[in-house]
Order: structure tokens, then C-alpha cells, then sequence
């Protein structure tokens, strides 16, 4: 793929997209709230954060489908709502926004000839796509009849044919098999190590856990920002195993107290992330209500982290702010 | 810019021909609905199902009610034998007009009184009830007065005078255009015109709609192209299925209902392609406000209707109240079904039809500009 990279990716040497207090409003309901974030050449930028986070919205004002209500949204430098930056990002929504009557080939030429791409620069690019996508066997087939990987590869060939300095993908793994999603993050990291700046969303941990950088989004605000290992290492709250005769007597006690940022049932045990500090005494006095317990501490997951940030936004504010900028590893 | 207009064209004419529904949609329904409607529009009266209520049973009665059955108009349901009997049949919709001859009507003939026929008629169809009713009367007068003659010659001749036959004051109607008075040629014209407002009018506004609900115009606005190519993508194609739609309807008109073509094709062609820009910007400004494709075709229905009724295909403007006439000025159905007529029929020139070309190249013109508006308002 180096052969084809975009030069201009390797030239740029500031945040390829940058957000800069983004706003956004609908009606009464602020749906983004001075949101403020940059990705770097050659760098995978995880938003992430529940549904009705407002990523997606993110994402739309940043491709300049969207407009703003404050803020700034720039790609390559250039203002994101111009016409003229079209040619240096590439974009891959959440649902199904290829045509279903067309085929494979049929889908590339058309984004290839909307980019104004030349015959012979176009097939050379589709050839090269559809072989690295493993589409090439099922160039006659329709798009509609093509299983939910096959058709993100697509997208991805389609958001990719035009060699843009930005990618942008919104929920990509959203409807795809296990085996599909590892060949998808292949090609995303095959494009990164070429330099493309990527920003993806998902509500996904284990998907967030394979970005750079990741930002934690909850009600349209940006909770905490950083690489996810920093992010897990910086976390300083408690993370638990416990083991109880009657595992759903003690969730119901638990869910809804102060000290529990998160709970959930793995298996036989329950999974809690407990406020620093509060885990004796609260499960002292557990014991009391349900009986005897046995825990012992766990290593926090990336989800436990999201969790906690979601109950606490504090929860990962130390330490300098240095070790929070993370960037690409 | 070339390419992507060249692309989204391609990909429209690609999509529409691929699905077999939407080609027929397109191509070979406005044919079949041409023939269809061409021969159940239509305004001649003929065959009404008479039943006649002989009560005098004679001769002269008999010879009157074969002369009324013997023509095209009325054709005999039934004898019966009393006037509840008849509006019974009227009742069931089994007869529409009853013809009553009252007892003695041969001899107060023949002692020269005044005899009456009583007509019963189903008024529920207020058309084909004033033309059965005309129709009888006219046979009925046409008798009175051949029986009047007869007897003042009769007499006549038994004086041993000779009596001329009167003068007749006669009506001698030439008509011109449509000398059979064939209602084919007058609705076949307003039929194109209709056909042609449903292809581009749907398809333009569902193939955008259907764009949005796919999530492919997201798509689409993510390319650098403007909106005025997106417009123009999607419009040019279904611009020039509607034309050669236009050209089947007038060659079909030709072909199977003998509608002659007196004057000059290019008058059609450029009546169609002013009119085609109207319906086609009505087409986009429904999809500027339609989020879905079933909302569209509700949209679109919303305007055919009184689009259609309003143009005169059916009704005559001119029996409309005067406030709805000045409506129909902004109705582009009505423009193209006038020049149809006039360019088909009577071999209207250029200057004849000036007005209609002016009426729908402004209107066309202002629609599609306000559509483009709203589009790239929508669209950026």
C-alpha cells in the first residue's frame, strides 16, 4: 500500500482533524458541549462513549455534514464544512449508505468518478483495494448480497479509493462477525502505518482498547482523554472480584450505592468498581446483610475505567497533564 | 465536475433499468395507461339500456318502439307492463331510461289529439341522463311530426287537394377538427399530459427520498462535488425517460386512436420540455420536505390530484367558477394539455400557442429555481 500512499500524508506535520469547542444544539437538547480534540498523522483516535453520547453528531460536524453551532471543525487545516476538503477525507458511516442494487465494481466506479478520479486511476486504485480487501472474487456481486463484513470492506474501499489524509469511521465494526473485524483493523492499521490520520467511534471497549488515543464522551462532553493503557494505569479507584453464595442477593444491595461506580455479574462473581478508599468497610457491612464474601482484587479493564469516568469523571485526573496527551504508540 | 454529473446519470439510469418494476413503471406503463384510460375516458353515449311499457299494444306502438331501439343509442332491456315495474328495473340499475306509452296512444293519434310519451330516467349519471333524454326526445318530436304530415296529406288527398310538405328550418352542423366527433382525440392529449406529470413527479421525488432513507445522499455529500450536480444527476435522467415518454404517447395516440398530428412536433417537444421542468422541480421540492419515500408519494398524490382535475382534462375550465379559472393560469397540466390539443388537432402555430409556451416557460423556469434553491439549501 506504501506505493499509493497520499504524499501529502507524510507532509503534514500538525493535527490532520482538530476540533476546537465544538458545539452543537438540538432544539433545547445539547447534544455536543465544547468539545475540543486533534488527531495526528499516522494515528487511530477512538471517540468513544454510550449511545446518545453524541458521537455520531461529532463525527458529522467534523466531516462538515453538519453544521456547527460553536466551534471550529478543521481537516488538513482547512475549514471542515468547504467543499474542497472533501478531497482529503474519507468517511464511512454507521448504516448501510452504499447502493444495494449496485454491485462491488459498480459502487467503486461511482465514488471513484464523484471523486473525479480518470479511468486508468481509477481501476488501478479499485484493482488494488479489491485485492487488499480479499473483495476481489466478488466484484460482479451486489452490494445487498454481500455478509455485514464484506460490506464494511466495501465501504472502506469506497471511503478509501480517493486516497484521503483523513479517515473517519463511525462505528465500523457495528453488525460485523468476530473474524471480519480483526481483517477490518488490519486494513485500518495497514493505512495508519502510511501515515492516515484515522477518527472512529464506537461503543465498543475492546475496540477502544486498540486505539492510540481514545476520548471518553458522555452527554455530548469529553470525560477524559488519553491512550487506554494510560488512561487504565492512571485510574485510581478499585477494582474487585467478589464471590458470594448468593451473587443477585448482593448486586441488589449494592446497585444504586455511593460508593459503587460499577457492577456486574461475570459468571458466578460480580465485577465492582468501588470508590478508592470505600471497599472495606462496604463490603464489612455487606457480609452483615448477605452473608460471607470472598473478593480479591482485579486489574482494571478498559471498561472498568469507561465505567468509572461515567460515575466519576474524576476518576482518571491524576496524573500531569504530559502523560495525558498520550499520541501514537 | 463532468464526471461526477456523468456518474450519478449513469448510476440512476443503471438503478432504473436494472429493476424491471421501475423500467415498467417508466416505459411501458404511461403505454398501457394510454391505452387504458384512452378507452374508458370517454363521453359517448351509446347502448343506454332502455325498457319500454307498452300499455296500448298496437301496431303504431310497437312501430314506435322499434324505431327508438333500432339505433345505436338505446338498446331494449325489457318490455313490462307498468310504470312501477319500469323504475323497479331503474331501481336495480337494470335499465336507465323507460320509455311509456300510454293506453289509446294509436287512435288519440289517429283523431289527431295531443299524445304524450312519458320518459322515466336514472338522473344518478347526469351526462348520460341528458343525452338518452335528448335523444328520445328528438325521435319522439321526429315521429309527431312524420305523423302530422302523413294525416294533413291524407286529408288532403280526400279533399282532392294537393299539399306541399312544409318548409323545414334545419340545423346543418359542420364540425371541424373532429368531424366523427370521436372523444378519443380530445382526451388522448389530456391522458399524455397526466402520465407524464406521475413519472416525472414520483420518480423524482421518491429517488430522492429514497437516497435519504438509504443513507447513500450522506454518502454522496461526503464527495466534492456541488449540489447543483447532485440536482442535475438526478433530474437529466428521468427529464429524458419523460420525453420519449411524451413521444409514445403521441405516437400511440396516432397509432391506436387515430389522433392525427396536424401540426409541428417541435412545438410538443418544446411545450414537454418546458413542462418537464416544472414537474420535475415539483418532484425536488417534495423531496426537499419528504423524509421518506412514502411520505413523497403521499406529497405527490396531494398535488396530482387537483393538478389533474384542474387542468381540464376532464371538466371544461371554462364551466369552473371565475376564481378557480384564474387558479388553473398557474396549473402546468393545463398549458401542455392546451397545446396538445391545439397543436395535435388544429395545427396551432407557434404564435397560437405563445401564451401556453409563455405560461409554462415561467412557470417552469421559477419551480426549478425555487427547487434548486431548496435543494442546495437542504443539501449544503
Amino acid at each position: 500500500m506504501t506505493s499509493d500512499a497520499n504524499p501529502q500524508l507524510q507532509e503534514k506535520g500538525g493535527p490532520v482533524i482538530e476540533a476546537q469547542g465544538l458545539v452543537r444544539r438540538f432544539g433545547k437538547l445539547v447534544a455536543v458541549s465544547d468539545l475540543s480534540l486533534h488527531v495526528a498523522a499516522g494515528e487511530i483516535y477512538g471517540l468513544i462513549g454510550p449511545d446518545g453520547a453524541g458521537k455520531t453528531t461529532t463525527i458529522r460536524m467534523l466531516t462538515g455534514l453538519m453544521a456547527l453551532d460553536g466551534g471550529v471543525a478543521r481537516v488538513s487545516g482547512e475549514d471542515a464544512s468547504n467543499v474542497g476538503v472533501r478531497e482529503q477525507l474519507g468517511y464511512m458511516p454507521q448504516q448501510y449508505a452504499l447502493y444495494g442494487d449496485l454491485s462491488v465494481d459498480e459502487n467503486l466506479t461511482f465514488f471513484g468518478r464523484l471523486f473525479g478520479l480518470n479511468r486508468a486511476e481509477r481501476e488501478r486504485r479499485k484493482d488494488r483495494l479489491l485485492e487488499i480487501t480479499r473483495l476481489a472474487p466478488f466484484r460482479k456481486r451486489r452490494a445487498d448480497q454481500l455478509s455485514g463484513g464484506m460490506y464494511k470492506k466495501l465501504a472502506l474501499a469506497c471511503a478509501l479509493l480517493h486516497q484521503p489524509v483523513a479517515l473517519v469511521l463511525d462505528e465500523p465494526s457495528n453488525g460485523v462477525d468476530p473474524v471480519s473485524r480483526r481483517e477490518l483493523w488490519e486494513l485500518i492499521y495497514e493505512f495508519v502505518s502510511d501515515g492516515m490520520a484515522v477518527l472512529l467511534s464506537t461503543p465498543d471497549m475492546d475496540e477502544a482498547a486498540r486505539c492510540h488515543r481514545v476520548g471518553l464522551l458522555h452527554h455530548g462532553k469529553l470525560l477524559a482523554e488519553g491512550a487506554p493503557d494510560a488512561l487504565t494505569r492512571r485510574f485510581h479507584h478499585e477494582t474487585l472480584m467478589v464471590r458470594t453464595a448468593n451473587r443477585d442477593a448482593l448486586e441488589d444491595l449494592l446497585v444504586g450505592r455511593e460508593e459503587v461506580l460499577a457492577l456486574s455479574p461475570e459468571g458466578a462473581e460480580l465485577r465492582l468498581v468501588l470508590r478508592r478508599g470505600s471497599t472495606q468497610a462496604l463490603l464489612a457491612w455487606a457480609e452483615t446483610q448477605v452473608g460471607a464474601l470472598h473478593w480479591e482484587p482485579s486489574k482494571p479493564a478498559f471498561e472498568d475505567v469507561f465505567l468509572g469516568l461515567l460515575a466519576d469523571p474524576q476518576s482518571c485526573s491524576e496524573p500531569a497533564a504530559t502523560e495525558l496527551s498520550g499520541g501514537a504508540q | 465536475m463532468r464526471t461526477a454529473l456523468w456518474a450519478i446519470i449513469l448510476k440512476e439510469l443503471r438503478q432504473t433499468f436494472r429493476d424491471k418494476r421501475t423500467a415498467a413503471l417508466l416505459i411501458v406503463a404511461p403505454v398501457i395507461q394510454l391505452i387504458v384510460l384512452g378507452f374508458a375516458v370517454n363521453l359517448e353515449v351509446d347502448h343506454v339500456p332502455t325498457a319500454i311499457v307498452d300499455l296500448d299494444r298496437t301496431p303504431e306502438s310497437r312501430r314506435f318502439a322499434d324505431g327508438l331501439v333500432a339505433g345505436e343509442t338505446f338498446e331494449m332491456k325489457g318490455n313490462v307492463d307498468t310504470g312501477e315495474e319500469a323504475i323497479e328495473l331503474i331501481d336495480h340499475g337494470k335499465v336507465c331510461i323507460a320509455v311509456v306509452l300510454p293506453a289509446g296512444f294509436e287512435r288519440s293519434l289517429g283523431d289527431g289529439l295531443p299524445t304524450q310519451v312519458q320518459l322515466l330516467v336514472d338522473g344518478g349519471d347526469s351526462n348520460r341522463a341528458i343525452i338518452a333524454q335528448n335523444a328520445a326526445t328528438a325521435y319522439t318530436t321526429q315521429v309527431g311530426f312524420r305523423l302530422a304530415m302523413d294525416r294533413a296529406q291524407q286529408q288532403a288527398a280526400a279533399l282532392g287537394v294537393f299539399v306541399k310538405r312544409p318548409a323545414l328550418l334545419q340545423v346543418q352542423a359542420r364540425i371541424l377538427y373532429n368531424p366523427t366527433l370521436n372523444s378519443h382525440i380530445y382526451f388522448v392529449p389530456g391522458v399524455g399530459g397526466t402520465l407524464l406529470l406521475v413519472v416525472t413527479v414520483i420518480v423524482t421525488s421518491m429517488g430522492l427520498a429514497r437516497e435519504k432513507e438509504a443513507g447513500t445522499m450522506e454518502q454522496i455529500m461526503v464527495t466534492p462535488m456541488s449540489p447543483m450536480v447532485v440536482i442535475l444527476g438526478k433530474t437529466l435522467p428521468y427529464a429524458l425517460i419523460a420525453f420519449v415518454d411524451l413521444g409514445l404517447v403521441v405516437a400511440g395516440g396516432a397509432l391506436i386512436f387515430k389522433v392525427p398530428i396536424r401540426g409541428q412536433l417541435w412545438l410538443i417537444g418544446l411545450a414537454g420540455i418546458l413542462y418537464i421542468l416544472t414537474t420535475l422541480g415539483i418532484g425536488l421540492l417534495i423531496s426537499t420536505v419528504a423524509k421518506s419515500q412514502q411520505q413523497s408519494f403521499m406529497l405527490a398524490f396531494f398535488f396530482m390530484m387537483p393538478a389533474i382535475l384542474l387542468s381540464g382534462f376532464m371538466t371544461p375550465i371554462a364551466n369552473m367558477p371565475h376564481w378557480l379559472q384564474l387558479v388553473t393560469h398557474f396549473n402546468p397540466v393545463r398549458h401542455l394539455i392546451e397545446v396538445l390539443r391545439a397543436v395535435l388537432l388544429k395545427a396551432a402555430t407557434f404564435s397560437d400557442v405563445a401564451p401556453q409556451l409563455v405560461a409554462l416557460g415561467g412557470l417552469g423556469i421559477t419551480v426549478f429555481l425555487l427547487a434548486v434553491m431548496a435543494m442546495q439549501r437542504q443539501l449544503k
